[in-house]
């Protein structure tokens, strides 16, 4: 009796231990998957994804995928859906090689594919870390970006740049689809620098073009590097920029207001604003923003105004503010003195932020981006004191201070609760009315910066310290 | 001769007869020594009988000295003595506890606990006072089964009461109070426990519908005490005690804060913040010490008077309640007055008064938080080669770089309290003009004024960041008239000797008015007190004021049966009219229908006696309503606000809120089931009930559609959506005596489940609280919103593979020690659509039990409450442990949190920059559970009767909210709802932070009757 007793309650807990098995369902048997692996070898280097393809493919279903790198601490699973059961996936996995790996080191990569029935298969690749993955080099010599060509006086556009590259370069390629100029040169002894010179001819009406520059390297997987141009051919100019540097300063290391965009223009007479900080200031005018050349009005021998890059500069006496006026057709130019007679923003130093209007007293400070320290926000622009301005005890009318940038710069200087503030839109004006213009984006290199806020000017001045 | 024999023996036989009675008097007290006047004497066997007098005497003759006297009265148990030869008997008849012949008070009326046919949860004035409490709400914690009441520290907090779950989204949640017939809005901090009869909830809508569009999150009937007729009795009470306030974290010194400060700089790339921390060690600013209190005081006294004779009954009580902050300063204190009298002219004529004169005043500091934020370095004072002698007294002390400001400061700067002064008159008159017809009309009138006066102080701490340059005064004084009348006429007739009916009718009129006044002004030519008044101020004086109204017309009718006392039926009827509503909808009305069949009166239960003393069926059905919205949402609004138009900051005025003349309540429909049972002569007892309740045509706040041309935030008032839900309520109760030693228990269990059925809109999704709850269909309405924190990434491994099918890192920022975000929807990015439910704030259940022993004249309770089942968000989480703050953290933290593969997985790394959002994002990071177990009260007491002069002395020693039992780790678990003002009540509930704590109390109580 003791028996069937045993053997009843031991079935009977056979039963209930069965029953309490995973009920997940469970999926016949099947063939294995199989794995299509797009290259057995992978060219990786520090600090640059590499990408690992494959095609997986299963009968019935895939259930995952496992891809392991042990020296690089990469161990992930893709899990597959199953419902419905994915019978094929195009694997794609990007990973990036971490800074600190030597560029000598050869890895495997183990890829470990399972189906929904437990079958699972294994494959690797080689990965190499000394990939190159650098583009080709483009140094423009001419056209520089933003160059203007005068029909009147040429209608011949030199195009010379530089290429350089570490694994050689298969080919170059100059395309305007505007000028009908598709040209490639290839290079079979793949140089690692090559020198492209050549000039065209333009069409005599004005119009606007984009010069595309290609280069590509011989490297296993080639790099390919391009470079856009855009060049303006005009009968007159659109712009006259005014540059207080000496010749062969940079022009694009600055982040604002260098040279000078013009205050106003009546056909090709430019009027310009503009404060000599020193008795006997240089300036020279350029047709174009980022470069000396094509065109640079300074004087000749004999004083006169000349359109020439070997020009002397227009030199002003004494310090203060001028008013000069400039006509590059006729290269004619007149210089006059003035005294400004716009709000002096004096004491700001001594700023105080009060909710009551009647106790505040004027600060200014700045909002933006790209500021170390700021953002929209005036009472940060107020706590923020490192980024107040201070009065340029030389000029009454200059507000000055030290910024560091991080990146693409954006600001509003700015009191509180924005009185007063100037707004910085295109082409360096800092202006109080800036209308329906909204803040200007400026790309600079990060790094500190000298900040000049002229109120009279209404421009800003952030230049490289 | 044989005669004179026979005359003998009969004249002996007289004389026997007459020798074998005896006299015996007596007096009759109940167990605290009070003469109980009207007591039943009968001698058992006989229709001998008599009744006590005033003074609780009696005076009755037995046939011999073996009879038996049985004594009875209403509310106390019968009790038989045998004479055996006695002429004195000392009586002390014990108090009933829930006989079925106790009185219950129904809306309008009051029934015989054995006839009510709704959920109805009386519980007595006394077990209220055995807690301290400022809100009696405090003190039903855990005694009714069905009402959840989650405690709310500090001085004249006021708890969160929800009567079986909430029934509305965005409106109040709180119950109808309404004391001696009177209603009294969603608040009783003005009333003292020592003033309260007793307290019956209605529960379901077949008992609130009476009370029609008020009753939807339930009602609350209390009743205050009255005179009895006897002699004047003196009664005394008092207990005083202290409320603990210990640091609920362990916070850093100074020394360790500047370790872990450094540890957050360093792990973020930055050089150290404080250099070398041990030059720190022993220099410690202990701010908790220096500002808050590790005890305050709390008294509650009441001085009672009671007494009367049959034409006239009257009871006055003077009570006083005291409870003091931690902060030093401000508390809250309240006296209030009660005076009760009733006349009864004649057997038809009856009136009474009731005048209740209260005075409360309020205010403290609530900046306790920063004593534990601000950083252990900076001193409390500038040290003082910073200071030059011109600074005022606010203006000594130190600034710290936390950013937050000195909270010693803040303290010495507060001055802030309101004073609220009412005064409340509630009269009836009564008329009998026919035996079983009543009519009554009964009036009251409220008036109040309550004057809320801020002075700040001028002060500059530091120039930039802690200062305010120009004092300020502001005042506001608030006056309210209310008035209430209703007139009843009620008829009972009992008829062929088992119909037992009663219908009621009647008519109520209610009308709230207030008006406020406001002055504010700056440069008060100095800080001392006696300048602090609004015409001391030199400048900005502005002003203002408002006045509002509401009013309630309605109509009611009350009509009930029953059948032999076995089948029951009651329905009631109100028609509501009120100003809130437009012509459309001004109108409502609010049906209810309940019956119930006691079964144990049936002749086939009289086998089950001996066990089944009492067994009831009951089943209602009512319909109730929330009104609970702004006075005037059926007017269209201007709203001003400044706006730059071009470069000028334009005064403009825009339309902010629009009619709805089709406004209306927001309707709840209830079913109620229950059974009630008493065994084994009601020893055992209790009840389960079972109800489910749909809300429609909820109230909500809506943005018109941008095609309507209105601006975004213009909104209208607007009924849609709907939610239903469901619950059990039980209550248990066990109560025996073995000689000397009497005990009971009661448990009560408490569950309610809540689902939207709609909203305005199939996919509608209402955000609460800052976008971190979420109300949407089928779920619960409020519950936690946010993204899943599946721990914290341990090595580079792991980081490496949180990555989606393509290698693309879904925590670009995240570094080994950060939290792992969890891509809920796998669509391999984390973002917004990641958020999902991390947690509730409803409990699923509430257990309350409460356990009594009494031997001789020593008693002893204990009362347990609970929340089982629900989450916290404890938002101290970021304040403790984050790093990006120049804040105070925890002792220890920089080892507490992850430092190393293993060390942790729920404290993440420490960082100033916090780029992987950490602590920014809203995650389970921050939800906790919430359930505890907390003693809330635990007393013990001893009584003299006839001792010292008094007729009765009872000394006690009480301990409340000592102990509780937790895995919540922020301040205090009993958190309630959310800021109102923000629509946020319901949305916003379960958040739990730096809310003043319910205290540990220690009580010594004293009770005097004379």
């Amino acid at each position: 009796m003791k028996k069937n007793v045993f053997l009843f309650f031991l079935a009977l807990f056979a039963v209930l231990f069965s029953g309490c098995q995973n009920d997940e369902s469970d999926f016949p048997s099947s063939d294995d998957p199989t794995i299509a692996i797009a290259t057995k070898e992978i060219y990786g280097a520090p600090n640059r994804k590499f990408e690992i393809k494959a095609a997986l493919e299963d009968d019935l279903g895939l259930k995952s995928v496992r891809i392991q790198i042990p020296e690089l601490s990469l161990d992930k699973i893709i899990t597959f859906s199953t419902d419905p059961l994915l019978t094929a996936y195009d694997l794609s996995y990007f990973f990036e090689v971490p800074a600190d790996r030597g560029t000598s080191e050869a890895l495997k990569i183990k890829l470990t594919i399972t189906d929904v029935s437990e079958n699972a298969i294994e494959d690797e690749i080689n990965l190499r870390l000394d990939g190159e993955f650098a583009a080709p080099l483009i140094s423009m010599i001419t056209p520089k970006e933003g160059a203007v060509i005068l029909l009147s006086s040429s209608n011949e556009m030199p195009v010379n740049f530089v290429v350089n590259d570490d694994s050689g370069i298969d080919y170059i390629q100059i395309q305007c689809a505007a000028l009908g100029i598709d040209e490639m040169v290839q290079l079979p002894d793949a140089p690692q620098s090559y020198t492209f010179n050549k000039t065209y001819t333009l069409p005599v009406t004005a119009a606007n073009y984009v010069l595309t520059i290609t280069a590509k390297d011989k490297f296993a997987i080639p790099n390919t590097g391009t470079l856009n141009i855009n060049v303006v051919a005009t009968n007159e100019y659109p712009a006259i920029y005014l540059c207080d540097q000496p010749k062969g300063t940079s022009l694009t290391t600055d982040a604002v207001g260098v040279p000078m965009y013009f205050h106003d223009k009546n056909g090709q007479d430019f009027e310009f604003k503009y404060y000599a900080d020193k008795d006997n200031k240089e300036l020279y005018f350029l047709g174009q923003e980022s470069d000396f050349a094509p065109h640079c009005f300074g004087l000749d021998a004999s004083g006169n105004l000349i359109d020439d890059v070997t020009s002397t500069p227009i030199i002003l006496p004494t310090k203060g503010y001028y008013t000069i006026k400039i006509n590059p057709n006729t290269l004619s130019y007149s210089v006059a003195k003035y005294t400004p007679s716009s709000k002096v923003w004096a004491d700001i130093a001594n700023g105080l932020w009060h909710d009551d209007e009647a106790q505040r007293r004027p600060f200014v400070s700045v909002c933006g981006g790209g500021i170390q320290g700021a953002d929209w926000d005036t009472w940060t622009a107020w706590v923020q004191t490192g980024l107040h301005l201070a009065n340029n005890p030389e000029n009454p009318y200059q507000l000055v201070g030290e910024y560091t940038l991080t990146g693409t710069l954006e600001a509003t200087f700015t009191g509180q609760w924005w009185s007063p503030s100037w707004r910085l839109i295109q082409n360096g004006i800092g202006t109080m009315s800036p209308g329906e213009n909204g803040n200007a984006k400026y790309p600079a290199a990060p790094g500190v910066y000298k900040v000049i806020l002229d109120t009279e000017l209404e421009r800003v001045f952030i230049t490289k310290k | 001769m044989k005669y004179r024999f026979i005359w003998l023996c009969i004249a002996m036989l007289c004389t026997v007869a007459t020798f074998g009675q005896l006299t015996v008097k007596g007096t009759v007290k109940d167990k605290g020594a009070v003469p109980i006047p009207g007591v039943n004497v009968i001698v058992k066997g006989t229709t001998v009988s008599t009744a006590t007098d005033f003074d609780g005497n009696f005076s009755i003759t037995v046939p011999n000295k073996e009879s038996q006297i049985e004594f009875s009265f209403i509310g106390f148990t019968n009790k038989t003595v045998k004479v055996d030869g006695q002429t004195t008997l000392n009586i002390v008849l014990q108090e009933a506890n829930q006989t079925l012949d106790e009185v219950v008070v129904v809306g309008y009326a009051t029934v015989k606990k054995s006839d009510v046919t709704s959920s109805i949860a009386s519980v007595k004035g006394k077990e209220l006072q055995t807690m301290t409490v400022g809100n009696v709400t405090e003190s039903l914690q855990g005694k009714v089964a069905g009402v959840q009441v989650t405690g709310a520290g500090g001085p004249g907090a006021q708890p969160r009461v929800l009567i079986r779950g909430i029934s509305t989204v965005n409106l109040d949640t709180d119950p109808l109070y309404v004391v001696d017939g009177i209603p009294m809005g969603t608040s009783i901090n003005f009333l003292s426990t020592n003033e309260i009869e007793s307290m019956d909830v209605l529960k379901d809508a077949s008992a609130s519908a009476i009370y029609g569009s008020r009753a939807s999150n339930g009602v609350i009937l209390i009743t205050t005490k009255k005179g009895k007729v006897g002699k004047t009795r003196f009664t005394f009470d008092l207990s005083t005690g202290i409320q603990v306030m210990n640091n609920p974290y362990n916070m850093a010194d100074a020394e360790s804060y500047a370790t872990i400060m450094n540890k957050a700089y360093t792990n973020s790339g930055y050089t150290e913040y404080l250099p070398n921390p041990e030059q720190y060690r022993g220099k410690t600013t202990d701010w908790w010490r220096a500002g808050i209190k590790q005890s305050a005081t709390i008294q509650n006294a009441s001085l009672g008077i009671s007494g009367g004779s049959e034409k006239h009954t009257f009871a006055v009580s003077l009570n006083y309640y005291n409870s003091d902050s931690f902060y030093g300063i401000g508390g809250w204190e309240r006296i209030t007055m009660r005076i009760a009298n009733d006349f009864k002219f004649s057997d038809k004529f009856s009136a009474g008064v009731t005048l209740n004169p209260r005075y409360e005043t309020w205010g403290a500091p609530g900046n306790w938080a920063d004593f534990d934020k601000i950083d252990p370095i900076t001193p409390i004072y500038k040290p003082a080669d910073q200071l030059n002698g011109t600074e005022n007294e606010y203006s000594i002390y130190a600034r710290s770089p936390s950013y937050v400001w000195n909270p010693v400061a803040a303290v010495a700067r507060f001055d802030d309290y309101t004073d609220q002064y009412n005064l409340n008159t509630n009269g009836y008159l009564q008329y009998i003009p026919v035996k079983g017809l009543v009519f009554r009309t009964q009036g009251s009138i409220e008036v109040g004024d309550r004057v809320w006066s801020k002075f700040s102080p001028d002060f500059v701490i530091d120039a930039a960041h802690e200062k305010a340059e120009i004092n300020s005064i502001e005042r506001r004084a608030t006056t309210n008239v209310d008035w209430t009348w209703q007139t009843t006429a009620t008829y009972s007739k009992s008829f062929a000797e088992k119909h037992n009916t009663s219908l009621m009718v009647g008519a109520t009129m209610e009308e709230y008015n207030g008006s406020d006044v406001w002055g504010y002004g700056e440069g008060v030519p100095n800080n001392s007190d006696s300048m602090r008044e609004l015409n001391a101020a030199t400048k900005n004086r502005n002003s203002g004021g408002n006045s509002w109204s509401n009013s309630l017309m309605s109509y009611i009718s009350r009509l009930s049966y029953n059948y032999d006392n076995k089948y029951y039926l009651t329905g009631t009827f109100r028609r509501d009219g009120s100003s809130k509503f437009m012509a459309n909808n001004k109108w409502a009305n609010f049906p209810s229908v309940s019956g119930s069949w006691r079964i144990s009166n049936e002749g086939f239960m009289e086998s089950t006696k001996s066990v089944i003393s009492d067994l009831r069926f009951r089943a209602g059905w009512g319909r109730v309503g929330n009104q609970n919205l702004p006075n005037a949402v059926y007017q269209s609004n201007i709203g001003q606000g400044f706006y730059p138009i071009g470069v000028d900051i334009v005064d403009t005025a825009f339309p902010s809120t629009m009619a709805n003349k089709d406004i209306k309540w927001e309707t709840v429909e209830d079913i109620n089931f229950g059974i009630d049972f008493g065994l084994w002569k009601n020893k055992l007892s209790g009840s389960i009930e079972y109800y489910e309740k749909e809300t429609k045509d909820m109230l909500f706040l809506k943005q018109f559609a941008t095609y309507s041309g209105f601006p975004a935030y213009s909104t209208i008032w607007t009924n849609v959506g709907s939610m239903r839900s469901n619950g059990v309520d039980l209550l248990i109760s066990y109560k025996d005596k073995k000689g000397d030693f009497s005990y009971g228990a009661d448990l009560t269990f408490t569950t309610v489940n809540i689902k939207m059925v709609s909203l305005s809109s199939e996919d509608e999704k209402l955000y609460g609280s800052s976008n971190r709850t979420l109300t949407v269909k089928d779920e619960e309405p409020g519950y936690f919103y946010g993204y899943v924190a599946d721990g914290l990434f341990q090595n580079q491994t792991e980081l490496n593979s949180h990555t989606d099918e393509h290698g693309n890192k879904l925590q670009p920022y995240a570094k080994a020690g950060d939290i792992r975000f969890k891509d809920v929807n796998g669509d391999g990015k984390l973002d917004d659509k990641d958020r999902t439910k991390i947690g509730s704030p409803w409990a699923d259940y509430n257990v309350g039990l409460n356990l009594n022993f009494a031997y001789k004249n020593l008693d002893l309770l204990v009362n347990f409450y609970s929340s089982i089942g629900n989450e916290i968000v404890n938002q101290n989480i970021s304040d403790l442990y984050n790093g990006a703050s120049l804040t105070n953290k925890v002792s220890g933290l920089d080892q507490m949190a992850w430092h190393g593969e293993g060390t942790s997985n729920s404290v993440p790394r420490l960082s100033k920059d916090d780029n992987n959002e950490n602590f920014t994002k809203f995650s389970s990071l921050y939800v906790e559970d919430g359930s505890f177990l907390r003693m809330k009260n635990i007393q013990l007491g001893y009584s003299f009767y006839n001792k010292f002069g008094f007729e009765k002395l009872r000394l006690s020693l009480s301990g409340q909210n000592l102990w509780t039992l937790t895995n919540y780790s922020g301040v205090e678990p009993e958190v309630g709802g959310g800021d109102p003002n923000n629509g946020d009540r319901v949305k916003g509930a379960g958040f739990g932070g730096w809310n003043y704590p319910v205290q540990p109390t220690v009580l010594m109580g004293l009770n005097l009757a004379f």
